[in-house]
Protein backbone atom coordinates (compact mmCIF):
# COMPACT_ATOMS: atom_id res chain seq x y z
CA UNK A 1 0.00 0.00 0.00
CA UNK A 2 2.72 2.46 0.86
CA UNK A 3 4.67 1.58 -2.26
CA UNK A 4 1.57 2.14 -4.34
CA UNK A 5 1.05 5.51 -2.71
CA UNK A 6 4.58 6.51 -3.46
CA UNK A 7 4.23 5.57 -7.08
CA UNK A 8 1.03 7.56 -7.32
CA UNK A 9 2.68 10.57 -5.72
CA UNK A 10 5.65 10.26 -8.08
CA UNK A 11 3.34 10.05 -11.05
CA UNK A 12 1.46 13.07 -9.80
CA UNK A 13 4.73 14.96 -9.39
CA UNK A 14 5.88 14.04 -12.89
CA UNK A 15 2.49 15.01 -14.28
CA UNK A 16 2.62 18.26 -12.40
CA UNK A 17 6.10 18.95 -13.70
CA UNK A 18 5.02 18.04 -17.20
CA UNK A 19 1.97 20.24 -17.11
CA UNK A 20 4.03 23.00 -15.53
CA UNK A 21 6.41 22.98 -18.50
CA UNK A 22 3.49 23.84 -20.71
CA UNK A 23 2.70 26.83 -18.57
CA UNK A 24 6.25 28.04 -18.25
CA UNK A 25 7.34 30.70 -20.77
CA UNK A 26 9.55 29.51 -23.57
CA UNK A 27 12.93 30.99 -24.24
CA UNK A 28 12.75 33.88 -26.70
CA UNK A 29 13.78 33.50 -30.31
CA UNK A 30 17.01 35.31 -31.09
CA UNK A 31 16.60 38.71 -32.65
CA UNK A 32 17.20 38.32 -36.41
CA UNK A 33 20.08 40.20 -37.96
CA UNK A 34 17.87 41.56 -40.73
CA UNK A 35 14.23 42.41 -40.16
CA UNK A 36 12.08 42.25 -43.26
CA UNK A 37 8.36 42.91 -43.42
CA UNK A 38 6.30 39.79 -43.55
CA UNK A 39 3.97 41.42 -46.14
CA UNK A 40 4.70 44.26 -48.47
CA UNK A 41 1.62 46.35 -49.07
CA UNK A 42 0.68 46.91 -52.68
CA UNK A 43 1.95 50.26 -53.80
CA UNK A 44 -0.42 52.27 -55.95
CA UNK A 45 0.72 54.75 -58.57
CA UNK A 46 0.59 58.39 -57.66
CA UNK A 47 -2.62 60.24 -58.32
CA UNK A 48 -2.84 61.50 -61.87
CA UNK A 49 0.10 59.47 -63.10
CA UNK A 50 -2.02 57.14 -65.21
CA UNK A 51 -2.73 59.85 -67.77
CA UNK A 52 0.80 61.18 -67.98
CA UNK A 53 2.87 60.23 -70.98
CA UNK A 54 6.64 60.45 -71.15
CA UNK A 55 6.46 64.03 -72.37
CA UNK A 56 3.74 65.24 -70.02
CA UNK A 57 0.90 65.31 -72.53
CA UNK A 58 -1.99 62.93 -72.14
CA UNK A 59 -3.27 60.54 -74.77
CA UNK A 60 -6.18 62.79 -75.69
CA UNK A 61 -3.81 65.59 -76.67
CA UNK A 62 -1.31 63.31 -78.36
CA UNK A 63 -3.82 61.83 -80.79
CA UNK A 64 -5.09 65.18 -82.09
CA UNK A 65 -3.59 66.72 -85.22
CA UNK A 66 -3.93 70.08 -86.90
CA UNK A 67 -4.63 70.01 -90.62
CA UNK A 68 -3.61 72.91 -92.86
CA UNK A 69 -5.21 72.81 -96.27
CA UNK A 70 -3.14 74.87 -98.64
CA UNK A 71 -5.54 75.39 -101.50
CA UNK A 72 -4.68 76.86 -104.83
CA UNK A 73 -6.23 80.18 -103.94
CA UNK A 74 -6.89 80.10 -100.23
CA UNK A 75 -5.84 78.62 -96.93
CA UNK A 76 -7.99 76.79 -94.39
CA UNK A 77 -7.37 74.80 -91.24
CA UNK A 78 -9.10 71.89 -89.58
CA UNK A 79 -8.59 69.17 -87.03
CA UNK A 80 -8.17 65.45 -87.13
CA UNK A 81 -7.18 62.48 -85.04
CA UNK A 82 -5.17 59.33 -85.52
CA UNK A 83 -6.87 55.97 -85.81
CA UNK A 84 -3.67 54.02 -86.24
CA UNK A 85 0.03 54.73 -86.53
CA UNK A 86 -0.16 56.04 -90.10
CA UNK A 87 -3.82 56.96 -90.59
CA UNK A 88 -5.86 59.89 -89.41
CA UNK A 89 -9.48 60.86 -89.83
CA UNK A 90 -10.81 64.31 -90.57
CA UNK A 91 -13.66 65.84 -92.53
CA UNK A 92 -14.11 65.76 -96.28
CA UNK A 93 -14.54 69.51 -96.39
CA UNK A 94 -11.26 69.96 -94.49
CA UNK A 95 -9.23 68.32 -97.26
CA UNK A 96 -11.33 69.51 -100.21
CA UNK A 97 -9.84 71.73 -102.95
CA UNK A 98 -6.36 71.10 -101.65
CA UNK A 99 -3.07 71.64 -103.37
CA UNK A 100 -1.10 70.57 -100.35
CA UNK A 101 -2.11 69.11 -96.98
CA UNK A 102 0.08 69.83 -93.97
CA UNK A 103 -0.40 68.01 -90.68
CA UNK A 104 1.18 68.91 -87.35
CA UNK A 105 0.95 67.33 -83.92
CA UNK A 106 0.23 68.66 -80.44
CA UNK A 107 3.92 69.52 -79.95
CA UNK A 108 4.35 71.26 -83.28
CA UNK A 109 5.98 68.42 -85.16
CA UNK A 110 5.18 68.31 -88.87
CA UNK A 111 3.90 65.00 -90.18
CA UNK A 112 4.67 64.08 -93.77
CA UNK A 113 1.38 63.42 -95.54
CA UNK A 114 0.95 60.71 -98.14
CA UNK A 115 -2.51 60.48 -99.65
CA UNK A 116 -5.98 61.67 -98.76
CA UNK A 117 -9.28 60.02 -99.57
CA UNK A 118 -12.83 61.17 -98.96
CA UNK A 119 -16.07 59.31 -98.37
CA UNK A 120 -19.01 59.83 -100.67
CA UNK A 121 -21.71 59.23 -98.08
CA UNK A 122 -20.38 61.21 -95.15
CA UNK A 123 -18.30 64.26 -94.36
CA UNK A 124 -15.30 62.09 -93.61
CA UNK A 125 -11.80 61.78 -95.02
CA UNK A 126 -8.87 59.51 -94.40
CA UNK A 127 -5.34 60.84 -94.59
CA UNK A 128 -2.42 58.45 -94.81
CA UNK A 129 0.85 59.68 -93.40
CA UNK A 130 4.44 58.67 -94.05
CA UNK A 131 5.55 59.65 -90.55
CA UNK A 132 4.24 57.79 -87.53
CA UNK A 133 1.53 59.51 -85.51
CA UNK A 134 2.19 59.85 -81.76
CA UNK A 135 -0.91 58.15 -80.38
CA UNK A 136 -4.28 56.88 -81.43
CA UNK A 137 -7.46 56.18 -79.44
CA UNK A 138 -9.88 53.30 -79.33
CA UNK A 139 -13.06 53.59 -81.36
CA UNK A 140 -16.23 52.97 -79.35
CA UNK A 141 -18.30 49.97 -80.32
CA UNK A 142 -21.65 51.76 -80.26
CA UNK A 143 -23.04 55.25 -80.59
CA UNK A 144 -23.51 57.22 -77.37
CA UNK A 145 -26.89 57.74 -75.77
CA UNK A 146 -28.60 60.98 -74.98
CA UNK A 147 -27.12 62.56 -71.88
CA UNK A 148 -23.73 60.86 -72.20
CA UNK A 149 -20.67 63.00 -71.52
CA UNK A 150 -18.63 64.03 -74.52
CA UNK A 151 -15.19 65.60 -74.82
CA UNK A 152 -14.05 67.25 -78.02
CA UNK A 153 -10.36 67.80 -78.70
CA UNK A 154 -9.22 69.87 -81.64
CA UNK A 155 -7.94 73.17 -82.95
CA UNK A 156 -10.87 75.63 -83.01
CA UNK A 157 -10.21 78.61 -85.27
CA UNK A 158 -6.84 77.11 -86.11
CA UNK A 159 -5.56 78.12 -82.67
CA UNK A 160 -4.22 76.18 -79.74
CA UNK A 161 -5.16 72.60 -79.03
CA UNK A 162 -8.36 72.86 -77.02
CA UNK A 163 -10.48 70.40 -75.08
CA UNK A 164 -14.16 71.21 -74.64
CA UNK A 165 -16.75 69.19 -72.77
CA UNK A 166 -20.48 68.73 -73.10
CA UNK A 167 -23.25 66.19 -73.35
CA UNK A 168 -25.01 64.39 -76.14
CA UNK A 169 -28.31 66.16 -76.72
CA UNK A 170 -29.72 63.74 -79.24
CA UNK A 171 -29.63 62.88 -82.92
CA UNK A 172 -31.11 64.46 -86.02
CA UNK A 173 -31.14 64.32 -89.77
CA UNK A 174 -28.10 66.04 -91.20
CA UNK A 175 -29.17 69.64 -91.89
CA UNK A 176 -26.28 70.03 -94.33
CA UNK A 177 -27.13 66.84 -96.21
CA UNK A 178 -23.48 65.91 -96.06
CA UNK A 179 -24.08 62.62 -94.30
CA UNK A 180 -26.30 59.68 -94.94
CA UNK A 181 -28.44 58.83 -91.94
CA UNK A 182 -28.66 60.47 -88.56
CA UNK A 183 -26.00 62.60 -86.93
CA UNK A 184 -25.39 63.35 -83.28
CA UNK A 185 -26.00 66.71 -81.62
CA UNK A 186 -23.99 67.79 -78.57
CA UNK A 187 -23.76 71.00 -76.58
CA UNK A 188 -19.95 70.96 -76.59
CA UNK A 189 -18.69 74.19 -78.12
CA UNK A 190 -16.86 74.07 -81.43
CA UNK A 191 -15.62 76.69 -83.87
CA UNK A 192 -14.56 76.73 -87.48
CA UNK A 193 -11.32 74.77 -87.45
CA UNK A 194 -12.79 72.21 -85.07
CA UNK A 195 -14.02 70.21 -88.03
CA UNK A 196 -12.52 66.74 -87.91
CA UNK A 197 -12.06 66.81 -84.14
CA UNK A 198 -12.56 63.58 -82.26
CA UNK A 199 -15.47 63.40 -79.85
CA UNK A 200 -14.66 61.11 -76.95
CA UNK A 201 -16.73 59.44 -74.27
CA UNK A 202 -15.79 59.41 -70.59
CA UNK A 203 -13.52 56.43 -71.20
CA UNK A 204 -11.54 58.19 -73.92
CA UNK A 205 -13.11 56.22 -76.77
CA UNK A 206 -14.08 57.95 -79.99
CA UNK A 207 -17.84 58.26 -80.34
CA UNK A 208 -17.99 60.63 -83.28
CA UNK A 209 -16.29 63.16 -85.53
CA UNK A 210 -17.19 66.86 -85.40
CA UNK A 211 -18.18 68.24 -88.79
CA UNK A 212 -20.37 71.29 -88.20
CA UNK A 213 -22.10 73.53 -85.69
CA UNK A 214 -25.69 74.67 -85.60
CA UNK A 215 -27.09 78.16 -85.31
CA UNK A 216 -27.68 77.39 -81.62
CA UNK A 217 -23.94 76.78 -81.13
CA UNK A 218 -24.46 73.07 -80.76
CA UNK A 219 -22.03 70.75 -82.46
CA UNK A 220 -22.87 68.07 -85.00
CA UNK A 221 -21.02 64.77 -85.08
CA UNK A 222 -20.72 61.98 -87.56
CA UNK A 223 -21.56 59.03 -85.26
CA UNK A 224 -18.98 56.35 -84.69
CA UNK A 225 -21.26 53.71 -86.21
CA UNK A 226 -21.04 55.55 -89.53
CA UNK A 227 -17.29 55.91 -89.15
CA UNK A 228 -16.94 52.20 -88.45
CA UNK A 229 -19.14 51.23 -91.40
CA UNK A 230 -17.14 53.38 -93.79
CA UNK A 231 -13.78 52.26 -92.44
CA UNK A 232 -14.86 48.66 -92.94
CA UNK A 233 -15.77 49.35 -96.56
CA UNK A 234 -12.63 49.62 -98.68
CA UNK A 235 -14.58 51.18 -101.54
CA UNK A 236 -16.15 53.90 -99.42
CA UNK A 237 -13.23 56.29 -99.85
CA UNK A 238 -11.84 57.75 -103.05
CA UNK A 239 -8.59 59.61 -103.41
CA UNK A 240 -8.85 63.38 -103.38
CA UNK A 241 -7.95 65.20 -106.59
CA UNK A 242 -5.69 68.17 -106.05
CA UNK A 243 -6.91 71.56 -107.14
CA UNK A 244 -5.59 73.38 -110.17
CA UNK A 245 -4.43 76.94 -109.83
CA UNK A 246 -6.66 79.40 -111.61
CA UNK B 1 12.50 -17.53 54.79
CA UNK B 2 13.61 -17.82 51.34
CA UNK B 3 12.52 -15.82 48.31
CA UNK B 4 12.46 -17.04 44.80
CA UNK B 5 13.99 -14.89 42.17
CA UNK B 6 11.64 -13.65 39.57
CA UNK B 7 11.43 -15.72 36.53
CA UNK B 8 13.09 -14.30 33.45
CA UNK B 9 10.74 -13.11 30.84
CA UNK B 10 10.04 -15.63 28.19
CA UNK B 11 11.62 -15.04 24.81
CA UNK B 12 9.54 -13.40 22.12
CA UNK B 13 7.38 -15.75 20.22
CA UNK B 14 7.16 -18.18 22.90
CA UNK B 15 4.18 -18.49 25.09
CA UNK B 16 3.11 -14.90 25.54
CA UNK B 17 1.09 -13.17 22.90
CA UNK B 18 2.98 -10.59 20.82
CA UNK B 19 2.76 -7.13 22.07
CA UNK B 20 1.36 -4.54 19.61
CA UNK B 21 3.87 -2.44 17.71
CA UNK B 22 4.28 1.04 18.98
CA UNK B 23 2.84 3.71 16.66
CA UNK B 24 5.36 5.29 14.23
CA UNK B 25 6.99 8.26 15.80
CA UNK B 26 7.70 11.70 14.23
CA UNK B 27 11.20 10.72 13.27
CA UNK B 28 10.03 7.99 10.96
CA UNK B 29 7.56 10.32 9.21
CA UNK B 30 10.33 12.86 8.69
CA UNK B 31 12.53 10.19 7.25
CA UNK B 32 9.79 9.15 4.82
CA UNK B 33 9.02 12.70 3.59
CA UNK B 34 12.57 13.82 3.10
CA UNK B 35 13.01 12.36 -0.42
CA UNK B 36 9.89 14.16 -1.49
CA UNK B 37 11.01 17.36 -0.02
CA UNK B 38 14.38 16.93 -1.68
CA UNK B 39 12.71 16.24 -4.98
CA UNK B 40 10.42 19.21 -4.58
CA UNK B 41 13.36 21.37 -3.63
CA UNK B 42 15.32 20.24 -6.65
CA UNK B 43 12.32 20.77 -8.84
CA UNK B 44 11.82 24.22 -7.36
CA UNK B 45 15.44 25.08 -7.85
CA UNK B 46 15.34 23.84 -11.44
CA UNK B 47 12.18 25.79 -12.02
CA UNK B 48 13.64 28.90 -10.46
CA UNK B 49 16.78 28.53 -12.52
CA UNK B 50 14.78 28.09 -15.67
CA UNK B 51 12.68 31.12 -14.88
CA UNK B 52 15.76 33.16 -14.16
CA UNK B 53 17.37 32.15 -17.44
CA UNK B 54 14.15 32.78 -19.27
CA UNK B 55 13.73 36.17 -17.68
CA UNK B 56 17.22 37.28 -18.49
CA UNK B 57 16.88 35.98 -22.02
CA UNK B 58 13.60 37.85 -22.50
CA UNK B 59 15.11 40.97 -21.00
CA UNK B 60 18.06 40.77 -23.37
CA UNK B 61 15.81 40.06 -26.34
CA UNK B 62 13.46 42.85 -25.36
CA UNK B 63 16.37 45.26 -25.20
CA UNK B 64 17.56 44.13 -28.62
CA UNK B 65 14.07 44.52 -30.06
CA UNK B 66 13.77 47.91 -28.48
CA UNK B 67 17.08 48.85 -30.06
CA UNK B 68 15.88 47.57 -33.39
CA UNK B 69 12.59 49.42 -32.98
CA UNK B 70 14.43 52.66 -32.18
CA UNK B 71 16.70 52.18 -35.19
CA UNK B 72 13.73 51.55 -37.45
CA UNK B 73 11.82 54.43 -35.95
CA UNK B 74 14.78 56.69 -36.65
CA UNK B 75 15.02 55.26 -40.15
CA UNK B 76 11.29 55.72 -40.69
CA UNK B 77 11.52 59.29 -39.48
CA UNK B 78 14.44 59.92 -41.85
CA UNK B 79 12.52 58.29 -44.71
CA UNK B 80 9.49 60.37 -43.82
CA UNK B 81 11.58 63.53 -44.08
CA UNK B 82 13.05 62.29 -47.35
CA UNK B 83 9.55 61.50 -48.60
CA UNK B 84 8.40 65.01 -47.72
CA UNK B 85 11.36 66.39 -49.63
CA UNK B 86 10.77 64.12 -52.58
CA UNK B 87 7.07 65.00 -52.60
CA UNK B 88 7.98 68.67 -52.61
CA UNK B 89 10.37 68.04 -55.50
CA UNK B 90 7.67 66.04 -57.27
CA UNK B 91 5.19 68.86 -56.87
CA UNK B 92 7.79 71.30 -58.20
CA UNK B 93 8.56 68.93 -61.08
CA UNK B 94 4.85 68.66 -61.87
CA UNK B 95 4.58 72.42 -61.91
CA UNK B 96 7.61 72.64 -64.16
CA UNK B 97 6.15 69.93 -66.39
CA UNK B 98 2.85 71.78 -66.62
CA UNK B 99 4.72 74.97 -67.46
CA UNK B 100 6.82 73.15 -70.02
CA UNK B 101 3.86 71.47 -71.68
CA UNK B 102 2.00 74.75 -71.71
CA UNK B 103 4.99 76.41 -73.32
CA UNK B 104 5.29 73.58 -75.85
CA UNK B 105 1.63 74.06 -76.75
CA UNK B 106 2.19 77.80 -77.12
CA UNK B 107 5.24 77.25 -79.31
CA UNK B 108 3.38 74.69 -81.39
CA UNK B 109 0.58 77.19 -81.85
CA UNK B 110 2.99 80.00 -82.71
CA UNK B 111 4.69 77.75 -85.23
CA UNK B 112 1.32 76.85 -86.75
CA UNK B 113 0.28 80.49 -86.94
CA UNK B 114 3.59 81.45 -88.54
CA UNK B 115 3.14 78.60 -90.99
CA UNK B 116 -0.35 79.86 -91.79
CA UNK B 117 0.95 83.40 -92.25
CA UNK B 118 3.78 82.13 -94.40
CA UNK B 119 1.40 80.20 -96.62
CA UNK B 120 -1.02 83.11 -96.74
CA UNK B 121 1.81 85.49 -97.63
CA UNK B 122 3.04 83.17 -100.33
CA UNK B 123 -0.46 82.87 -101.73
CA UNK B 124 -0.81 86.64 -101.59
CA UNK B 125 2.49 87.07 -103.38
CA UNK B 126 1.41 84.57 -105.99
CA UNK B 127 -1.81 86.50 -106.35
CA UNK B 128 0.03 89.79 -106.62
CA UNK B 129 2.34 88.29 -109.21
CA UNK B 130 -0.63 87.04 -111.21
CA UNK B 131 -2.32 90.43 -110.93
CA UNK B 132 0.86 92.21 -111.93
CA UNK B 133 1.28 89.89 -114.87
CA UNK B 134 -2.32 90.46 -115.88
CA UNK B 135 -1.92 94.23 -115.44
CA UNK B 136 1.15 94.15 -117.63
CA UNK B 137 -0.76 92.26 -120.29
CA UNK B 138 -3.66 94.71 -120.02
CA UNK B 139 -1.24 97.62 -120.29
CA UNK B 140 0.37 96.10 -123.36
CA UNK B 141 -3.05 95.47 -124.87
CA UNK B 142 -4.19 99.02 -124.14
CA UNK B 143 -0.91 100.32 -125.55
CA UNK B 144 -1.43 98.29 -128.68
CA UNK B 145 -4.96 99.66 -128.84
CA UNK B 146 -3.69 103.22 -128.57
CA UNK B 147 -0.98 102.63 -131.15
CA UNK B 148 -3.48 101.09 -133.51
CA UNK B 149 -5.92 103.92 -132.99
CA UNK B 150 -3.17 106.47 -133.66
CA UNK B 151 -2.24 104.54 -136.76
CA UNK B 152 -5.90 104.48 -137.81
CA UNK B 153 -6.17 108.23 -137.23
CA UNK B 154 -3.15 108.75 -139.44
CA UNK B 155 -4.69 106.63 -142.13
CA UNK B 156 -7.99 108.47 -141.88
CA UNK B 157 -6.24 111.85 -142.17
CA UNK B 158 -5.02 110.73 -145.55
CA UNK B 159 -7.93 108.50 -146.41
CA UNK B 160 -7.81 109.17 -150.12
CA UNK B 161 -4.43 107.51 -150.27
CA UNK B 162 -5.83 104.18 -149.04
CA UNK B 163 -8.44 101.73 -150.20
CA UNK B 164 -11.70 102.34 -148.37
CA UNK B 165 -12.30 98.62 -147.79
CA UNK B 166 -8.83 98.21 -146.28
CA UNK B 167 -9.45 101.16 -144.03
CA UNK B 168 -12.74 99.70 -142.88
CA UNK B 169 -11.15 96.31 -142.21
CA UNK B 170 -8.32 97.92 -140.30
CA UNK B 171 -10.77 100.03 -138.37
CA UNK B 172 -12.67 96.87 -137.38
CA UNK B 173 -9.46 95.12 -136.35
CA UNK B 174 -8.50 98.09 -134.22
CA UNK B 175 -11.95 98.07 -132.69
CA UNK B 176 -11.68 94.36 -131.81
CA UNK B 177 -8.23 94.89 -130.37
CA UNK B 178 -9.41 97.77 -128.24
CA UNK B 179 -12.51 95.88 -127.15
CA UNK B 180 -10.37 92.99 -125.96
CA UNK B 181 -8.02 95.35 -124.21
CA UNK B 182 -11.00 97.06 -122.60
CA UNK B 183 -12.48 93.73 -121.51
CA UNK B 184 -9.15 92.69 -120.01
CA UNK B 185 -8.92 95.98 -118.22
CA UNK B 186 -12.45 95.63 -116.87
CA UNK B 187 -11.66 92.13 -115.63
CA UNK B 188 -8.53 93.38 -113.97
CA UNK B 189 -10.36 96.23 -112.30
CA UNK B 190 -13.02 93.83 -111.07
CA UNK B 191 -10.36 91.50 -109.67
CA UNK B 192 -8.63 94.37 -107.94
CA UNK B 193 -11.91 95.62 -106.54
CA UNK B 194 -12.87 92.21 -105.11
Amino acid sequence: MRRGGRLAALAALVALAGSGCGVLPALPEPVPNEIVPSRVSDLEPAEGSETISPDGFDAVQRMAVRVRNVGCDELSTGSGFAVDEYTLITNKHVVADSDNLQVSTYDGRDIDVGTAATAALADLAIVRTRDALPSYPVLAETDPRQGDDVTIVGYPSGGELTISAGRVIGSTRDPLNANLGEVLVTDAKVEPGSSGSAALDDQGRVIGVVYAKTADDDSLLVPISTVRDLLADATAFENVATCEAS
Amino acid sequence: MTTTPPAPPPPDGYGAPPAPLPPPGPGRRRAGASPWLAAALILTLVLAGYLWVTTTQWQRTAQEWEGEARDHAAEAAALGRQLDGVNAELAAARDQLATATGRISELANEKAQLGDENVASRQHLDYQARVSEAAAKVAVALGQCVDAQEQLIGYLEDADAYDAADLTRFKNQVGELCDKAGDANDALQQELAS
